[in-house]
């Protein structure tokens, strides 16, 4: 049985949860179930933003047993394969999901919580992110995902596609680069740039 | 093409709980739709609305309120047409007297109520168990548990409301309304009914006296054989499996009770699934429970099944420990780590590794991390709203709050909410409490939509009673909050057309408010000095407008014709005195700190920044320039 979870989080605005829908486009492009629910911040920005995106497909052959396929619309505790986190404390927020082989993906550009704006609460140093994830899984990669996309492309539409190009290059996705260009080429305008915009996100991860 | 328009029976596409709940509909041959928006159960109103170029028979609208809504189903289905209307858990209450009747009264064509609930409550303000109105509503519940099952259990409510004559409900958590994955669709009918007929029957319509107890009495007998029949509808079902424990659950909770039973190793337990969590037939849940030792119920909020259960089983005179809320809070929201985690120290099964060693992994970190709350948009017109209000205002103020975007002020940095509760509980609980207290201000809360959903009898009765209050509604033309469906006030759609807006004003004036002013709220020194002057005035209820659309809108309708910005908004670092005005009070998320080689410094982040004004116009330094970039044909060729 295939089975694959990943979480994507960020704050509201970001874009997390057409990046996991992008992600579940191309499970059923391919054929695979998907499911996995969204934690939408409302109508509201700066609220935190979760997309649980989860791959099921009994091998060929196998009889699909609803015991052992069954996937709620939650990743249990420890048990996300890959977390994309567009924000770097809300990496560390979500950090239960976590195991010892978990990839993890982080957009290094902080959005600073009102909290920390009131100068009630600090916001973490990036070393401290990566080193505190550390302890969960040794696979944790921090990327400048924003300045990436602004860089090369003047502005922050393609930080989600870059994203994507990344999780393709580092970790064991069950879909291909072929049905997430499809799903990209399906849902948004300007290919072209988004093609390239994923191409530096998979040369980016390679690196 | 939509999708969910799609007619190719077995295809599979991509689809949230609330998509599916609306397909349910098409494939019922549903032709009347009713709802006020609320979350988790907006989309299905947004899905209807995309789908009135493919369905135009549909009648699809956002109500007024929810008693509205439900009249107006309730309505169409007396007509012969199969009608649905979907509210919130809360809505519920606004269209319970509709419903207590629309038992009594049985159905036209079928007629489907659905209801999004919110357990842990992560966008309302209460997580109330809806299911146990149906003990006295008499209306059957269907609760599905996956995306495939919010569909068929839709369209198969049509049918059982039609076979029983009752109205039939359809209970989806936010988890799986805003759940997202593969449905495979069903067949569309053939052909839709455009048009009903209504056949008068007064004996079930004129719910009057000796008739409405003969309503109430048939009512009951149509419960009484639905519950006779729940074994032969082939919803609820048995998992056998082998041990002496088992386990009864419904909706989402039950995928979590398989996935929490797979962690634990125990995947092959003997399970009762049910998916008609009202009524229960008691030979079903006798029968699965006669040979085990005991049982655990797992279910959302209060215990609605392991109440049934247990009074059912006492009658079958079976005596063993039926185990729910005991172990399974009763509050917030339950997952398959709960779940898990109730079961390991109840069965003594120890819970995986991976899962252990990442629980005490993040108990030691996130105690430390800074919270994030919602904050207002970039560019939201309340934000400037509330800081005016705030700034107009003294310590003396009683805030009365209200529900909508605005709620959002009760947070940092504002904190100008002293109560919310339910829909315009702000009005309503000042006017009450100002008959009793003395020497404060009150300044209430509202917003445009939530003001036409059920403020008008409150405001009323303010002027009646003579209470002294400021009522600031905050009209932004649209309910906002659940994804911008249109309001009474919306005066032009996304798409530009022309809308028939009510007149606020002269509603105002009819019920005899006669102190009401218009402010525009990115003009804070305007809006603070207007404020200032109603609080002044202070006798009788006097009305501010805070009037301007919702950035969001605006912002979407204006990208259909995109236009480079001409209006750029900077922080002078010469004249910024990091007084924090901007970057704290109004807490505008385009604002920025960052370091730089002297120090730090605060910006305006372009990319985010939509050009309101307010922080410009509060600046007490004029440390924030507009500058204005005029831009010529000629230009673009440059």
């Amino acid at each position: 049985m295939i089975a694959y979870d990943i979480l994507i989080c960020g704050i509201g605005g970001q874009g997390a949860i057409s990046l996991g829908t992008v992600l579940k486009l191309a499970a059923i492009h391919e054929g695979l179930d998907v499911v996995g629910a969204e934690r939408r911040g409302g109508a509201q920005r700066e609220g935190i933003v979760t997309s649980n995106v989860r791959y099921r497909k009994p091998e060929s052959g196998e009889t699909p047993d609803e015991r052992r396929m069954a996937a709620s619309g939650l990743i249990p505790t420890g048990a996300a394969d890959m977390m994309i986190s567009m924000e770097p404390l809300e990496a560390l927020r979500h950090a239960r999901y976590l195991n010892e082989r978990s990839v993890v993906i982080i957009n290094n550009f902080p959005l600073t919580p009102v909290s920390v704006r009131m100068g009630e609460r600090e916001y973490p140093q990036l070393e401290t992110v990566h080193s505190r994830l550390r302890e969960f899984t040794p696979n944790v990669h921090l990327f400048p995902i924003d300045e990436l996309s602004r860089g090369h492309f003047n502005s922050l539409r393609q930080v989600n596609t870059i994203a994507l190009g990344i999780a393709s290059a580092l970790g064991g996705l069950p879909v291909s680069d072929e049905s997430i260009l499809a799903v990209v080429r399906e849902q948004f305008s300007d290919f072209e740039t988004n093609r390239r915009a994923f191409e530096l996100g998979k040369e980016t991860a390679r690196k | 093409m939509n999708p969910l328009a799609l007619n190719e029976p077995g295809r599979t596409i991509l689809a949230m709980g609330n998509d599916a709940i609306v397909r349910g509909g098409l494939e019922a041959a549903l032709g009347y739709f009713s709802t006020y928006p609320g979350t988790p159960a907006s989309e299905i109103g947004e899905g209807y609305r995309s789908l009135k170029h493919e369905f135009p028979h549909i009648h699809a609208e956002f109500s007024v309120n929810e008693h509205v809504a439900a009249h107006g189903a309730q309505g169409a289905s007396w007509a012969g047409i199969r009608s649905m209307v979907t509210m919130k858990h809360v809505g519920m209450n606004v269209a319970a007297e509709v419903l207590h009747f629309a038992g009594y009264t049985g159905v036209g064509a079928g007629f489907v109520v659905v209801i999004g609930s919110d357990p842990g409550a992560t966008s309302s303000t209460s997580e109330q168990d809806d299911r146990w109105y149906s003990l006295h509503t008499h209306l059957p519940i269907l609760e599905p548990s996956s995306i495939q099952e919010a569909k068929d259990h839709t369209s198969r409510a049509f049918e059982l409301s039609e076979i029983y004559n009752l109205p039939v409900i359809v209970n989806a958590p936010s988890k799986l309304c805003h759940n997202i994955g593969s449905l495979r669709l069903g067949n569309l009918p053939n052909v839709f009914p455009v048009k009903g007929r209504f056949e008068r029957n007064p004996e079930r319509y004129i719910n009057l006296f000796a008739g409405s107890v003969a309503n109430h009495r048939r009512a009951m007998e149509a419960v009484k054989r639905l519950q006779g029949e729940t074994p032969s509808l082939g919803l609820n079902r048995v998992l056998p499996g082998s041990g002496r424990t088992g386990f009864i659950s419904s909706g989402i909770n039950y995928l979590y009770l398989l996935e929490a039973l797979s962690l634990l190793g125990i995947a092959d337990a003997p399970i009762l699934k049910i998916a008609m969590s009202y009524p229960l037939n008691p030979d079903e849940i006798a029968s699965f429970t006669r040979h085990l030792d005991r049982v655990y119920v797992v279910e959302d909020l209060e215990g609605f099944i392991e109440f049934q259960a247990k009074r059912l089983l006492y009658d079958a005179g079976i005596r063993i420990p039926i185990i729910g809320k005991d172990v399974f809070p009763a509050h917030g929201e339950l997952d398959v780590d709960l779940i898990a985690g109730r079961l390991s120290e109840e069965l003594r099964t120890p819970l995986p590794k991976r899962m252990t060693r990442a629980i005490k992994l993040s108990n030691e970190l996130t105690g430390d991390l800074p919270p994030r709350q919602g904050a207002f948009c970039t560019g939201c017109p309340h934000r400037a709203t509330v800081y005016s209000i705030v700034k107009a205002s003294d310590r003396n103020t009683v805030f009365a709050g209200d529900i909508g975007c605005y709620t959002l002020s009760c947070l940092p940095p504002f904190r100008a909410f002293d109560w919310v509760t339910c829909m315009n509980c702000g009005v309503g609980i000042a006017q009450g409490m100002l008959q009793k207290i003395e020497g404060e201000n009150v300044i209430a809360y509202v917003g445009d939509s939530t003001f036409f959903h059920s403020g008008i009898p409150g405001l009323i009765n303010a002027v009646q009673q003579n209470a002294s209050l400021v009522l600031i509604i905050l009209d932004n033309k649209w309910v906002a909050m659940t994804g911008h469906q249109p309001s009474p006030t919306t005066d032009i759609a996304l798409d530009g057309t022309r809308m028939h807006p009510v007149d606020i004003k002269g509603l105002l004036k009819s019920i005899g408010v006669s102190y009401v002013r218009t402010i525009k709220p990115f003009n804070i020194k305007a809006s603070m000095a207007a404020i200032k002057e109603a609080i002044r005035v202070g006798n009788g209820v006097r009305v501010i407008i805070a009037e301007e659309e919702c950035a969001l809108q605006y912002g979407r309708r204006v990208a259909r014709t995109p236009v480079e910005y001409e209006v750029y908004y900077q922080i002078d670092e010469g004249r910024c005195q990091k007084c924090n005005e901007c970057y704290v009070e109004l807490g505008c998320p385009a604002i920025r700190k960052e370091e730089t080689t002297g120090g730090w410094r605060y910006y305006i982040e372009e990319a985010t920044c939509l050009r309101c004004g307010a922080c410009h116009d509060l600046c007490l330094n004029s440390a924030i320039l507009r500058t204005e970039i005029l831009r010529t044909a000629g230009m673009e060729s440059l």
